[in-house]
Formats: C-alpha cells, structure tokens, sequence
C-alpha cells in the first residue's frame, strides 16, 4: 500500500513537472498561480491545521517575502537568491516579535488580531521609503515562466514534506496536542509557546517564500497588493477545502478550488464569483472536514455522510 | 482651538454611527458565538435597501429604517434557521468561512443589482446644518447620530428587562441550562441573528445618508465593526457605544493630525494594543 502510494505520488509529480513542456503558456502560468497557493495552503495548514490557530495574519508573512526580494535586487542590486533569504529573516523575525503576544490570544480573538495586523502592515509599508511607499517598487523582468514554475513546484513539495515529517515528529504531536487540548498539553510537559511560536515561524518561511517568487514573476510590488487580506481567506479556504491537518489536504483543496475557480470564470464569466461563495457555502456544511475525510469515508457510507455531517454540528 | 472642537464633534458623530454599526456583529458574536464576517455586507445591504425606498419609493430615509430593519430581520431568521443553525456546532474555521462565503455571495448580488457605480441618499435636508456656536452639526449626521444611539440605549433596554432578552443573555452563558428552562435554542439563535441583522440594516440606512455606498464596502465595514466589538467589549451594548465614540474621535483626530492614511492604522493599531493588554475588551470583564 505504502509503496504504491509512493509510486503514485511520484508518478504525479513528474506528470506536474513535465507541464512546461507539454502545457501551453496560458497553463504554465496558471501552475505558477496554483502552486504558490498551494503552498500557502500548506504553510498555513501548520499553524492553523495542526496547531488549531486560525491565523487570518499569514498574508503578512507574503508581504514581507515580497518586500524582501525587492528591495535586495531593487534598491540593493543583490541576487535572487540574497532576497528570498532576506524575506526569511523579515518572516522570522515578524513571528518571533509578533507571536508571543499574539498566540497568547485565543479562539476568534487570535483570528482578528492577526486580520489587524495585517491591515497595519499594509499601513506602515505604505509609508516606509525602502519599500517605495505607495508607489511600489518594479523588480528588473525575467521572461522565464518554466523557471518559476519548477522553482513553485519544489517549494511547495518542501513544503509538503515538511509536513510529512511534521505528521510523525515529536513537534508536531506536541501541535496536535496543543489543538486538542493546550492546558493538558501544557500539563503533559509541551513547551506550548515554544510550540506555538516555532510553528508560526515555519508557516511563515513557506509563505514568504511564495510571496518572493511571486514578486520576481510578477515584476511588480505595491503595499495593496503584497498585503492582500483576501489571500489570507483564499488560503484558509484551500486548507480548509481540502482537509486541515492532513498532509496532502491543502494541495488538493488548492488545485481543485483553483480549477473551479478558473473553469466558472472562463465559462460564466459575470456570476463566476457568485458561484464561488456558493461552492464555498456548501462545502462547509457537507463536507466541514475537507474533500480528504470525504474520499475516506463516503465509500462506507455513500450520501449518507452528508447527513451525518450536518446532523453532527447542527444545533 | 475651534477646529479641535468641531474635530471632537464630526469624531463623535461618526463614533455613534460606528456604535450602531458593531452592535449587531457583537450581539450575534456574544451570544451565538459566530463571527459573522458578512456583517459589512449586510450593512451594505441595508444601505441599499435604504436607497432603493427613497430614490423609487420617495420614503424618507429616517422613515424607511424600520422598514429596513424589519426586511433584514426576517433575511436574518431565515438564514440563521436554514443554514447557520446547522454549523453553529462545527469547528470555527467553518462558521467563519461560511459567513465569509455569505458575504462573497451578497457582495456579487449587490453588484448584479446595482451595479458598481456609487450611490447616495440625499433627501432635501442632506445640506442643512446648525450653528451651535463656532462647531457646525450637519443635520443628517445629527440625526443619525441620535437614532444610533437611541437604538443602543433600546438595545440595552431590551436585553436587560425584555423577557426575550433575557432568553438571549441565559443562552450566552449556558446553553444548556437555558434549554433547560424551556429555551427553544433553534429559535432563539434564529431571532438574536435577526436582531443582529435588523441592527446592520439600520446602520446601513443611516450610513447612506452620510456616506456614499457601493457594493464592496462591506469589508472594511466588518473590519471596522470588528474593532469596536473588541474595544468595547462583547457584554454589553453601552461598552460597544463607548467603542464606537472612541474609535470615531480616535480615527477624526489622526485624520487632521497625521494624515487620512493613518485613519484606519490607528483603528487596528488600537485593536491590537487592546488585545494584548485586555482581551475582553476596555469595558468587558478582565481575562
């Protein structure tokens, strides 16, 4: 079972990494799209999959990768390379400065502080010089779409190691047990702040490092866009969408919402978003775990699972 | 030193106007438990409705609210009863995706409906104003500011000695025991989300009258709503009018001070400060 679980998966990340050269250029840049939200799907799915904190503020870690790579090739003139690992320090360090306060929040309140906090980012980098404040900065252009789109596949099959091995380490049981239960978790000897802050501080490496290839690929950085809250919802909807807390879950929640996406606003291209929030309204009531516990389960249990689901947090 | 005060004015003008704007997302919040990020939405909604009864109907935007409201009460119910009520029990990313959902939703009907251009509600009166020495109180925003705060001390009111407010205060602390008593939780939760709706229509209606809408204004809206609940705290519908009063003479004062830009940093700099040092709010119980 495991070895052909391990054929398949390699057979499918050769089929995804062959798309450059059998895809059209229209596809290929759809990919890139895909897979950097794909790993923010993932980098998330640490701190709110397992950890159980639902940040809203993971947007900022894009920004701050963004902002890293152009301001080291913009206003330094240094490499690529020098700027994703500046966008690291930036994410690092906001999550070692900013997590301790802010993960000592609970619940919904955790939630919006971390919303707030990305608007303020917005705010501040707007009025930093460095960054090119309201203006923006423009990255020197590389017409080179296969490059990154192979570069976003790796990153995102790092990522989703990552969380392989998180799912049978020692810290990621300790992530679990703080989602269960922080007090017990506590109790049981978990560092939980350690726990907490080193989980935020992960999720955010993976996210800036998204949000640097997309910055080189797109050229072009203001504070609005780098920023955007929306994102931070795209990637929880992803996560959530696929299956939070699982391996492969946010991958497959980003691939399919991202084909949906696409496939409505090429088809019906006024109402696409409308049918959007629909597909998002239904998923959370009849499938609340994600499409992964329902290819688990509805086997057994056919239509069935729907009900269930819904008799299970109906009031 | 007469601009200072006539700053400290349009700031609680504005504020009481934000107060009656958080009510119904704390309320439904405080009580239900759901964080309802389309409550911007249906502001907006309630804005246009608002809109929609003056420009083809000729009723006065004051006249119209409790149509208004009343209109958003029973949208409420309804989605509570078929279809919040069979999450409330989910984990709380999913009540707070389906409510972002809701909002995508409605975001996109307002804008089928009527478009994107901006709309305002300019009954004859919108110019007047009076003098009140060397501070001006524009008319329109006078007047909302006194229904706003009239439908908070009502809010109050009503959750303190109404036998249904009651209900509603016994559900927020113990679910089960108010069954107990003979709560109809189903029905309870349907009626405070009406309630939360009727106060976002409401608000929707007055902010047409000082401000212009468009489809997409919810967000910032719930944003915003946000942070009133938090400083004002989730108990109580008074701590939510001080938050409001704040935060508008907070945001009125970085405008002539800092810069307009500045506005919503303050609000969510605030936000933030507020949350670390009292999560439950400046007025809410110590954590």
């Amino acid at each position: 079972m495991s070895a052909r679980r391990a054929i398949l998966a390699l057979v499918a990340l050769a089929a995804l990494a062959g798309v450059p050269w059998y895809g059209s250029d229209v596809l290929v840049q759809f990919g890139i799209n895909t897979l950097l939200l794909a790993v923010l799907a993932q980098g998330w799915n640490i701190i709110g999959g397992y950890a159980g904190y639902a940040s809203f503020g993971n947007s900022v870690f894009y920004g701050l990768g963004s902002y890293g790579v152009a301001i080291a090739m913009v206003q330094w003139e240094l490499p690529f390379a020098a700027g994703l690992a500046l966008g690291v320090v930036f994410a690092v360090a906001f999550a070692l400065l900013l997590g301790m306060p802010v993960l000592r929040l609970r619940g919904h309140y955790f939630a919006i502080a971390t919303l707030a906090l990305a608007q303020v980012m917005t705010a501040i980098v707007s009025n930093i010089e460095l960054a090119g404040q309201n203006i923006g900065l423009v990255l020197p252009p590389l017409n080179n779409d296969p490059l990154f789109y192979e570069l976003s596949l790796g990153l995102l099959v790092l990522a989703t190691l990552t969380v392989a091995w998180l799912t049978r380490s020692k810290f990621g049981f300790g992530l679990i047990a703080i989602r269960e239960n922080e007090e017990g978790a506590a109790v049981m000897g978990v560092n939980t702040t350690l726990y907490k802050v080193a989980a935020f501080a992960l999720s955010g490496v993976f996210s800036a490092l998204a949000g640097g290839i997309h910055a080189y690929w797109i050229t072009f950085l203001d504070p609005e866009s780098a920023f955007d809250i929306s994102l931070n919802v795209k990637m929880i909807i992803m996560a959530v969408f696929g299956g939070a807390g699982t391996v492969l879950g946010p991958v497959v929640g980003a691939f399919s919402l991202s084909a949906i996406s696409e496939l409505l606003s090429s088809e019906i291209t006024s109402v696409a978003g409308l049918f959007f929030g629909m597909v998002i309204v239904a998923a959370v009531v009849l499938m609340p775990r994600g499409l992964a516990d329902v290819l688990r389960r509805y086997r057994k249990s056919g239509w069935r699972y729907f009900i269930e689901n819904i008799r299970m947090h109906r009031l | 030193m007469d601009l200072l005060a006539q700053i400290l004015v349009n700031g609680i003008l504005l504020g009481g106007l934000y107060a009656v704007m958080a009510q119904g997302l704390a309320l439904v919040w405080g009580v239900l438990n759901i964080v309802n990020l389309a409550h911007g939405a249906f502001i907006m909604l309630g804005a246009y409705a608002s809109w929609y009864l003056y420009t083809d109907l000729g009723v006065d935007p004051f006249l119209g609210l409790p149509i208004t409201a009343a209109a958003l009460f029973v949208l409420g119910y309804a989605l509570q009863r078929g279809l919040l009520n069979l999450v409330v029990r989910a984990p709380m990313f999913n009540t707070l995706l389906i409510t972002f959902g809701l909002e995508v939703v409605l975001t996109y009907l307002a804008q089928l409906a009527f478009s994107a251009d901006f709309r305002t509600i300019n009954p004859p009166y919108a110019g007047d104003s009076y003098a009140l020495g060397p501070v001006t109180l524009p008319m329109a925003r006078l007047a909302a500011f006194g229904v706003a705060v009239a439908l908070t001390l009502g809010m109050w009111l009503f959750l303190l000695h109404s036998r249904l407010g009651r209900a509603i205060r016994a559900t927020a602390q113990n679910l089960v025991a108010a069954r107990l008593y003979g709560v109809e939780p189903r029905h309870l939760y349907a009626v405070t989300f009406g309630l939360g709706l009727a106060l976002a229509g409401a608000a929707g209606g007055l902010y047409g009258t000082v401000s212009q809408i468009n489809p997409y204004i919810g967000a910032t809206l719930t944003a915003k709503c946000f942070a009133i609940s938090i400083i004002g705290g989730l108990d109580n519908p008074l701590g939510v009018l001080v938050g409001g009063l704040f935060l508008g003479i907070i945001e009125s004062l970085t405008t002539l001070y800092v810069g307009p830009t500045f506005a919503d940093v303050a609000s969510f700099g605030i936000l933030v400060l507020v949350l670390f040092l009292r999560p439950s709010g400046l007025l809410g119980r110590a954590a």
